[in-house]
């Protein structure tokens, strides 16, 4: 079994809004954990003492510390293909040179990754972070004349400094652990993926299972100490076919949940996977889209939250555009600022805070982020007009202070604005029957014999489950090999007609864990055409025989 | 191609990364095990060979090799753990040759049409093996087909090739079943506390700035089926001890020296005494070698020890014998068309023997029983007196060679191609290597030299084959003394590589000592990893070119090292 270590213990928790660092005695709850003490035993050191002859002391340092215990396990065909488990620790120092304004946070400024021990032992962890910091000040150093020196060439329209003031935080929660236990679910897994004895003409059954529970250690100079854990579940059965012309279909089911007793039974997974197969069945017997559409198209479920996620999601990040560049950000919103884009009566917030929706359990839920701030909630499109961004410590023009939203997706990886749960919402909700009728209505004035319900998608938004819903009775069609020809921001902002009233929820088991929340949407207008892809041939020979 | 050889792995970032099985207990219960995988090859290749052979074209020749390996792996640094796993992997490679022996789908630059690889179930379950070996079957025909209508079309188009061997040879079947029961690697717990004591080690020299020990043991079993009615089983077992530590000279140079021990269990492992005893060494020469002047480029007599004469020779010799080096455009063939002529001085003879399991009480990494195309290993003499007689082959052909000499080796997931296994040169004029010392100086004084160099050590080194590149070498030798005409006492120097072009470096070999030693380490090229030994007497050369090496400009550290709490100190060190 795993389980969160202590997760009835009344968590420790205080937000102190003094400076810490340079009182000299520990914090009493990092005096407690090994790691902690030689983070904040090392930062210490470094701070008091670390300085090159020409070159000016750190402004700021921080040492992160993440602790991955990973259970790995993939099966195919009904046989396990790999099984792994793996402990690592990863420390990664940044030491900042220069100002607020400006910094060395640049090229190999931008922070050193040490493989550090699994072992709770002190000095062996003080001398890695010592290390580590001499080669991140060094690098910092040559950083800032670089980054000087780029700056020369260069016209800035708009100063904007390089790093925000945050104010420190200590925060200390129970570690969380991956109970050896986990391994019972391996043979699960081998069965579903034994699912193909039962239709010869799946080409692949792939199970895989990831389990993995992380603690995070975060201290800085400014006076921040922090160690939060959190755990990831994920369950995954992904399969492929061939129809009889070819054309490569696949479907996947997974559960991702951040807590153990929160995954399913095994008997609702088998059952899920198996209504996934079965669908895939479906799928090869199912018609291939042959004549274009323009209409109306109802996204359902995953389908909703997946161009939630591309459209929106990607777009909602601030995050800093490249030396002398004048825009605010990267990305398709960099210049939307308070303009309009989605329509008015749809709203976006991204809320870590919470841990569920609608009674479901979300994965972006933290509570302080990767930058060592606490995380909050962001509205970022009210009334379909963008009003804000994520945003971590590397502030964007109007934007000069972090959100909380500054997470690493890898432990080698520096920090920067990503989701946690992304939340649209909509004014003027309508039951599922009710967006129906309507797409329906849109159908008959139009004249078009049917109109589309997508209810999932896979990579790039392409359609897996895609029905033609005929007007004149209503029945639904499975159709295969279509994709969707103008789905992109303009589509988003003028397309939309209507909105449910119930969410899909999707948790994203991702380097970033993460959950998007999205009603069923309803597009006015959007072309379905056939899927510009070669059909690969069947197999030369037929597949071997099954024994008993 | 770039090829290099090093007793274990370059620069300070370790991350080990496997996507393998944990390997399981296997019943003993059985007292006769049946070889399920070696069964279900078979079937399934039997059934590939008769569905392929209707289509056209068709393949004349298909070959399954899977390696069950299992892995047990513990690193450890300053005393502590750093990563400690446990695995188990089937790796299979689909090997399709379509169009006739005498141009196929591999000719000239496709030969990477001719494989296809992929990860097998690791439970003995024949229908998920059969399934995935039929997946990977079809999927490597179709590569293989699609390439050699290429190749096809290419050699009408092209001008016709220097060497116009075929592209495959034709080889005797071999059967050979030695079925054992998978075995576990040993203890994780015991490697694990391996790693920590022999890292911890370093606890007691500050001025080691960065040390691991990896400690790794591979316990597997290789199944080779072919379409010729090849059947080979065999299993093998690996214990590998890698130790490294590294420290940094004022003027920045970063200084490293490594220590591999191997066998083929943990319990012929040197002792820990043995091992503390050069853990000990690795830090007394480092800390001699952070005191060391850096040496000026010269070019004069040099004195190699014989570790460094071994690698000298893998790299500027063994490279350049292998089969594949002497056809194609792109390879610079330095050593084609030389056959029956004087390559060395009269008196070395240079062979490779990967049956040979051992010299004295030392392991020679480069001992196999079968190449993996299937064919045993054999004893090459490939310079007789100076004389070349013979190349490193697998199943391609070249010109006056039309058959394997059992040198076709590959890591998973690559095509065999010839390559060294345990690389043994012997001398008929040597000397006691006492005597060797007195006659550097004689050298040193007749070329009017103020001193010679001995190079005691080696880290490895790396050469360049491809005809575009220089057709060059460089040694990479870690402890090099000055010996001084004038009697001074030797002076120990660093940073410096042995640069130069094979034929002119090795006819200056003077004579040489009248022992031998052993490197073994793994030797990289375009078939993957593999493990080598080269073996080698000391050698006396007239003249050797050395390089400055450069280095990066970083301090050490600016902070002293932490304290180390008197409780964590390892035990009988020195500072």
């Amino acid at each position: 079994m795993i389980r969160r270590l202590e997760t009835l213990v009344v968590v420790i928790l205080c937000l102190f809004a003094c400076r810490l660092m340079g009182e000299d005695a520990l914090p009493k709850e990092a005096s407690d954990d090994p790691v902690l003490k030689a983070m904040v035993t090392e930062m210490q050191r470094s701070k008091a003492q670390l300085k090159l002859d020409g070159v000016s002391v750190p402004y700021y340092i921080d040492y992160r510390i993440t602790d991955t215990d990973a259970y790995l396990y993939q099966a195919a065909f009904g046989a396990t293909t790999a099984e792994l488990r793996n402990h690592m620790r990863y420390i990664r120092v940044v030491v900042r040179v220069g100002d607020y304004k400006q910094d060395s946070f640049y090229q190999n400024g931008q922070g050193l990754v040490e493989v550090a021990g699994v072992d709770d032992d002190e000095f062996a962890l003080r001398h890695k972070l010592w290390l580590a910091t001499d080669q991140a000040y060094k690098a910092a150093a040559e950083a800032l004349t670089a980054k000087n020196a780029a700056l020369k060439q260069l016209t800035i329209e708009y100063p904007i400094d390089d790093f925000a003031h945050a104010e420190p935080v200590l925060l200390v929660k129970p570690l969380v652990k991956l109970d050896p236990a986990a391994s019972s679910w391996s043979k699960v897994l081998k069965e579903v993926s034994a699912f193909y004895r039962n239709d010869p003409q799946l080409e692949s059954v792939d199970t895989d299972l990831s389990f993995t529970a992380t603690n995070r250690y975060f201290v800085n100079s400014e006076g921040t100490v922090v160690r939060t854990g959190g755990s990831i579940y994920l369950l995954l059965a992904a399969a492929s076919t061939q129809a009889g012309d070819g054309m490569r279909l696949d479907r996947s089911a997974d559960f991702a949940v951040g807590d153990f007793k929160d995954l399913p039974t095994p008997a609702k997974f088998k059952q899920h996977a198996e209504e996934v197969m079965g669908a895939l069945r479906q799928l090869r017997d199912a018609p291939v889209v042959e004549e274009e559409y323009r209409g109306p198209i109802l996204f359902q479920g995953d389908a909703a939250t997946h161009v939630v996620a591309d459209l929106i999601g990607e777009n909602v990040l601030g995050r800093k555009p490249a030396l002398g560049q004048p825009l605010r950000t990267r990305g398709a919103f960099a210049s939307s600022y308070l303009s309009r884009v989605l329509p008015d009566f749809l709203s976006v917030d991204d809320d870590p805070t919470i841990s569920a929706w609608q009674g479901e359990q979300l994965l972006g839920n933290y509570e302080v982020d990767d930058d060592g701030v606490k995380a909050t909630k962001v509205s970022l499109i009210d009334k379909g007009k963008l009003v804000g961004y994520d945003l971590g410590r590397e502030p964007i023009r109007d934007f000069p202070a972090s959100n909380g939203h500054g997470r690493a997706p890898y432990p080698m990886n520096p920090s920067g604005p990503n989701l946690g749960n992304l939340i649209l919402r909509s004014s003027e909700p309508l039951s599922e029957d009710a967006l129906k009728a309507k797409l329906m209505e849109l159908c008959k004035q139009r004249d078009l014999a049917y109109c589309y319900v997508v209810k999932t998608t896979g990579p790039k938004n392409s359609p897996r489950l895609l029905y033609k819903v005929f007007v004149n009775d209503g029945h639904e069609q499975l159709v295969r090999g279509a994709t969707f020809g103008d789905l992109d921001t303009r589509t988003m902002r003028n397309d939309i007609v209507a909105a449910g009233e119930k969410a899909s929820i999707e948790n994203l088991p991702t380097a970033i864990p993460h959950s998007i929340v999205s009603p069923s949407l309803l597009f006015d207008e959007l072309e379905v055409k056939r899927v510009d892809q070669n059909k690969e041939k069947l197999p030369e020979y037929p597949a071997p025989q099954l024994g008993k | 191609m770039n090829k290099s050889l090093l007793p274990f792995f370059s620069g300070s970032a370790l991350v080990i990364c496997f996507l393998v099985t944990c390997t399981s207990a296997v019943s003993a219960a059985d007292p006769k095990p049946k070889d399920i995988l070696l069964t279900t090859m078979q079937q399934e290749l039997q059934r590939a060979t008769t569905e392929l052979g209707k289509l056209t074209p068709a393949p004349y020749f298909l070959s399954y090799e899977v390696r069950d390996q299992s892995y047990a792996i513990a690193v450890g640094g300053d005393g502590v753990l750093l990563s400690s796993m446990r695995a188990r992997r089937r790796a299979a490679d689909v090997i399709t040759h379509v169009g006739t022996p005498a141009l196929d789908n591999s000719h000239e630059n496709s030969r990477s049409s001719a494989i296809h690889s992929g990860a097998l179930a690791t439970d003995d379950d024949p229908d998920a093996i059969a399934r995935e070996l039929w997946r990977m079957t079809y999927q490597g025909y179709r590569n293989a087909a699609k390439a050699y209508l290429n190749v096809k079309t290419q050699t009408a188009v092209n001008a016709k090739e220097e060497d116009t061997s075929a592209d495959f040879s034709q080889e005797k079947s071999q059967v050979h079943l030695d079925y054992k029961e998978p075995v576990s690697p040993p203890d994780q717990a015991k490697l694990e506390s391996l790693a920590r004591k022999y890292s911890g080690r370093f606890r007691n020299y500050p001025f080691i700035y960065s040390s691991a020990v990896v400690i790794s043991c591979e316990a597997g079993q290789t199944h080779l089926v072919n379409s010729e009615g090849t059947r080979v089983v065999y299993p093998s077992q690996l214990v590998r001890l890698a130790i490294q530590a590294q420290t940094r000279a004022d003027d920045g140079m970063d200084l490293v020296r490594v220590e591999t021990f191997q066998a083929d269990s943990i319990a012929k492992l040197p002792g820990e005494k043995e091992i503390s005893a050069r853990i000990d060494k690795m830090a007394s020469d480092l800390k001699a070698l952070r005191a060391a002047t850096v040496a000026e480029p010269f070019d004069g007599p040099a004195l190699l020890s014989g570790r460094a004469a071994a690698v000298f020779f893998h790299e500027v010799l063994g490279h350049r014998l292998e089969g594949q080096r002497q056809r194609g455009e792109t390879e610079g063939r330095t050593f084609a068309k030389k056959i029956g002529e004087k390559v060395l001085p009269d008196f070395l003879t240079v062979s490779d023997d990967p049956t040979q399991r051992n010299l004295g009480a030392t392991d020679l990494s480069g001992w196999y029983e079968y190449d993996d195309e299937g064919l045993p290993a054999q004893r090459v003499d490939l310079i007789q007196n100076g004389v070349l007689s013979n190349y490193l082959l697998a199943r391609m052909p070249i010109a006056g060679f039309s058959h394997s000499n059992g040198h076709g080796r590959s890591q998973p997931g690559f095509i065999p191609v010839g390559r060294q296994g345990n690389l043994i040169v012997s001398s008929s004029r040597t000397v006691a290597d006492s005597e060797l010392r007195k006659q550097l100086l004689e050298e040193v004084k007749k070329k009017n030299k103020p001193y010679g160099l001995y190079f005691e050590d080696i880290e490895g080194g790396f050469t360049l084959t491809q005809s575009r590149a220089p057709q060059a070498f460089q040694i990479l030798p870690v402890m090099v003394w000055k010996v001084y005409a004038d009697g001074r006492p030797d002076e120990l120097v660093r940073g410096v590589d042995i640069v130069g072009t094979p034929l002119t470096a090795m006819n200056g070999i003077l004579m040489t000592g009248d022992t031998t030693a052993v490197f073994d380490g793994v030797c990289g090229a375009e078939s993957g990893s593999v493990p080598v030994a080269a073996v080698a007497p000391a050698m006396l050369f007239s003249e050797i070119e050395v390089q400055k090496r450069g280095h990066m400009l970083n301090r050490p550290p600016i902070l002293p090292p932490p304290d180390l709490p008197a409780a964590g100190r390892g035990q009988g060190g020195q500072q």
